[in-house]
């Protein structure tokens, strides 16, 4: 395979193949024993902790059936596919007027309006103003809303987003003006359908934000219904690692370790499935339709 | 195209619809009810004379099951108090009772509360939320002060800043809690500041309950005996180390294993070494006259020449630094210690000894009594733990709802709410046997025993609140069980041998404030410490001298000492 390559390109190839190597170990091994950790039995573990290879014969689903038969296990999850959905499309929902909005160079005070969406990136107003404002001015504690709004518009989000409708060539939407659309009849009729990699992509981006986030929830949400999934496998890791001052027998199926790592790929697994789905918006082309200049 | 648009409009719509409609109603503004005045007066007429007063309770005689009646529920307020709780939950990973549990309805039936019970989180987190709560004056009516560091220096920051209320007129509305879980002076006091008493300390998860364990089939294989010195722990941990004892024909055991726990020196489960020589703690309790670091006094220094000793000798698993209590918690079961410092339930509970158990099934861990080393007093180490602080918040109290959380508070402590929220429903979760001991046997449905998982919701307070470390209860919560050779692994039998053991009490210590530069100071000592005994920095005179001189030059911890020395002494700790 390398007969193409001269001998200086060979020894590139090799050194970057060598690199992309490592690189690639460094990321699946680690995996790799997290899927290995989660699939051990207790009585393998405790005589030698994780082996790096097992047959899936041997495999254990306990650590998954401890955190599946959690009975707010399914509550949990539900609440955190509300906040993930609502949260994405509120989020894009907001994102995209604002991005397209700013993205056109005509827009009244565009500089300013920028600089004040910059300002928020750069000095973050801190927990306490925060917590004053959703609990108390606006009582959303034990409320959805509180976990979704706040942080219904990322900055880095816009940004990325106007640069994207930035670079669809004017051409287009002047030809959509031309034959009489608006500008929310451009956005929707026009930018929008050329825009399908941006949009996935961030609202990839805002979705896995909103799967992850523990921090709100534990603040605001205090009724154990409304519950999410990153809280909820916290508390069992948690209660797992003070086993010992707990009168009962907690883990009975799994170590603490199997719990752990099965407890990462549950939370990992929604974001893996939908990800192949997503990559290839990734990697195509910015524009999916143009003109020619 | 546009339909697809359409399409998606419809569906955000639909996800807003649905997320509207998931989110729990806000809960409506509380409307303080304050409990007619005969109600609480009739409790107050009860209380002994002593627990009126505005310090802690007098100190009485460790009680047995509470005996006290339930309070009469014919003086209820007409309209429900509604009272919100925040804790740390006994079991993190079970969830909060759910609406419709017992608790619940019996709490309102015969007290007339509404009681909400929220799970603090961990750490961290915990009291992050707690802080935000602050922030916002929006704590709730009773809550754990949770702190990573001191639940005591929570109290006094909350205290600082107005946010809590004095208890001491609750006391006497709670003559049974008072005498059950209020009995120890040196803990009880801990709440109290400047002359107030500014929240509850309850009663601590069992203290003085990890000891130093021995294999005893290494001991017999090897022929030798229980060691009862330093020296002769280094001259069987050698054994240990060298001879086989586990006679696979590998050199894969260690006489000593451990690991270093975060806090100062070698930390708690080393410190069996330093007790041996009467200074197991950071802080030399034991000679009042000459109160400071236990650093600075000769026998610190022999204790740290053995450890170093160990530690030269190869006789301890030489990753103590570096692992964790998990890891640990891996290694013991697989056979690789002969000696250890282990919590009495981690080591013996049916759950944690079946993982040592099914690799060696001969294999039997024996406690080992304190050990002796110099001349002076031994311990087998300190204690210091005291039970959670909670606290009332000063807008609860405002509010005039402080009457209903001493009736709470002292419901919980009359034998229906002790048994109920630390056990469940008699029949069902528990049943008492002949002598008045909780067991599960006989139940009709064994999952729905108390210690079953699936009802560690209903009891999540039960380590907070509830629980005396009665005997009788201990016996009920930590059940022998039997080995796979028929052998019984008696948890109390442990628990007991460790809890009677000479400890030296170092509760006060939790009087202690942090210094501003705890951080560099502490760093300083450990890493000092660890290059001592790990062989990596020489000790003798002169490189002591040098150490102690720093501790003072460069991280001032002359001054800590002073000011600790002045506050204990104020506190009447320390005689002046």
């Amino acid at each position: 395979m390398f007969k193409s390559f001269r001998r200086d390109e060979l020894g590139f190839q090799l050194l970057i193949n060598a690199f992309l190597l490592i690189v690639l170990l460094a990321i699946v091994i680690p995996l790799w024993r997290v899927i290995m950790t989660s699939f051990t039995p207790l009585d393998v573990y405790m005589k030698g902790g994780t082996p790096m290879f097992q047959l899936p014969w041997q495999w254990s689903l306990g650590a998954y059936e401890q955190l599946l038969t959690h009975p707010t296990f399914p509550r949990a999850t539900l609440n955190s596919i509300i906040i993930t959905l609502g949260g994405t499309a509120l989020s894009l929902f907001l994102t995209i007027p604002l991005s397209y909005a700013l993205s056109t160079r005509t827009l009244p005070g565009r500089r300013i309006i920028i600089a004040l969406i910059l300002f928020t990136f750069l000095f973050h107003v801190g927990l306490i103003p925060t917590y004053l404002l959703v609990a108390k001015t606006l009582g959303w504690s034990n409320n959805f809303l509180a976990v979704i709004v706040p942080p219904a518009v990322g900055v880095t989000n816009v940004l990325v987003m106007m640069r994207f409708f930035e670079g669809i060539p004017d051409e287009i939407k002047e030809s959509a003006r031309i034959d009489g659309a608006n500008d929310l009849q451009v956005l929707w009729s026009i930018v929008l359908p050329l825009s399908k990699p941006i949009i996935l992509t961030i609202g990839l981006f805002y979705a896995v934000y909103y799967w992850n986030e523990f921090f709100s929830p534990m603040l605001y949400l205090n009724d154990q219904n409304l519950q999410t999934l990153p809280v909820l496998l916290r508390s069992i890791l948690i209660g797992q690692n003070f086993s010992e001052y707990v009168d009962v027998d907690v883990s009975q199926a799994a170590s603490i370790e199997s719990l752990k790592s099965a407890a990462v790929l549950l939370t990992m697994l929604p974001m893996v499935l939908v990800y192949p789905w997503i990559q290839r918006y990734f990697t195509k082309g910015t524009l999916l339709g143009g003109v020619k200049e | 195209m546009s339909k697809k648009i359409v399409l998606h409009l419809v569906l955000i719509a639909l996800t807003f619809a649905l997320l509207t409609a998931c989110a729990a109603p806000t809960p409506e503004p509380v409307k303080p009810t304050v409990p007619p005045a005969s109600s609480s007066s009739s409790v107050a007429s009860s209380a002994p004379a002593s627990s009126s007063s505005s310090v802690a309770p007098t100190a009485v005689p460790p009680t047995v099951a509470p005996t006290a009646t339930t309070p009469k529920p014919t003086n209820t307020p007409e309209k429900a108090v509604d009272l919100e709780i925040w804790l740390i939950p006994t079991s993190s990973q079970a969830p909060a009772p759910a609406d419709n549990w017992i608790g619940y309805k019996t709490i309102k039936d015969k007290l007339n509360i509404n009681l909400k019970y929220v799970a603090l989180p961990t750490g961290a987190d915990g009291e992050t939320k707690l802080n935000a709560a602050a922030a916002a004056n929006a704590l709730p009516d009773f809550f754990e002060t949770v702190s990573t560091t001191s639940e005591r220096n929570k109290l006094i920051d909350l205290n600082k800043q107005g946010l809590v209320a004095p208890v001491d007129s609750l006391l006497p509305m709670m003559p049974t809690r008072v005498k059950t879980h209020y009995n120890d002076p040196s803990s009880f006091t801990l709440a109290n500041i400047d002359g107030k008493q500014m929240g509850f300390v309850e009663k601590p998860n069992l203290p003085r309950r990890e000891g130093l364990v021995i294999r005893k089939d290494w001991l017999d294989k090897l022929g030798l005996k229980m060691p009862t010195t330093v020296d002769e722990l280094i001259a069987v941990a050698k054994a240990f180390t060298t001879q086989d004892p586990d006679g696979n024909g590998k050199n894969d055991t260690y006489g000593i294993g451990g690991f270093f726990d975060g806090s100062w020196g070698g930390g708690q489960r080393f410190a069996f070494i330093w007790g041996a020589y009467g200074v197991p703690d950071l802080w030399n309790w034991g000679d009042p006259a000459n109160f400071g670091l236990s650093v600075r006094t000769p026998e610190f220094r022999q204790a740290l020449e053995k450890f170093r000793a160990i530690n030269d000798a190869k006789i301890i698993d030489p990753d103590w630094a570096t692992i964790n209590r998990d890891e640990f918690r891996i290694r013991w079961p697989q056979g690789r210690y002969g000696i250890m410092w282990e919590d009495f339930s981690a080591l013996s509970s049916p759950a944690n000894y079946a993982k040592f158990d099914v690799n060696f099934p001969t294999g039997e861990w024996v406690p080992v009594p304190a050990l002796k080393g110099g001349s002076g007093k031994n311990y087998l180490a300190a204690y210091g733990s005291v039970g959670i602080f909670t606290a009332v918040s000063k807008k609860s109290m405002d509010a005039g709802k402080g009457p209903a959380i001493a009736k709470l508070l002292e419901w919980m402590a009359s034998p229906e709410g002790y048994y109920l929220l630390g056990f469940g429903v008699e029949g069902v979760n528990y049943k008492l046997d002949k002598d008045g001991v909780v067991t599960t046997e006989g139940l009709s449905d064994p999952k729905l025993a108390w210690t079953d998982a699936s009802q560690q919701a209903n009891t999540q307070m039960r380590n907070q609140l509830i629980y005396i470390n009665d005997p009788k209860e201990v016996q009920a919560r930590y059940p022998s069980s039997a080995s796979k050779n028929g052998r019984t692994i008696s948890q109390m039998a442990f628990y007991q041998f460790f809890s009677t053991q000479p400890w030296l009490d170092s509760i006060p210590g939790q009087l202690i404030l942090k210094p501003s530069n705890q951080a560099d100071l502490q760093r300083y000592y450990n890493e000092n410490f660890q290059a001592f005994a790990l062989g990596t920095k020489p000790l003798n005179d002169q490189t002591w001298a040098d150490f102690l001189k720093g501790l003072d030059a460069n991280v001032n911890a002359a001054k800590w000492e002073a000011d600790t020395k002045k506050l204990l002494q104020d506190a009447g700790v320390l005689k002046k």
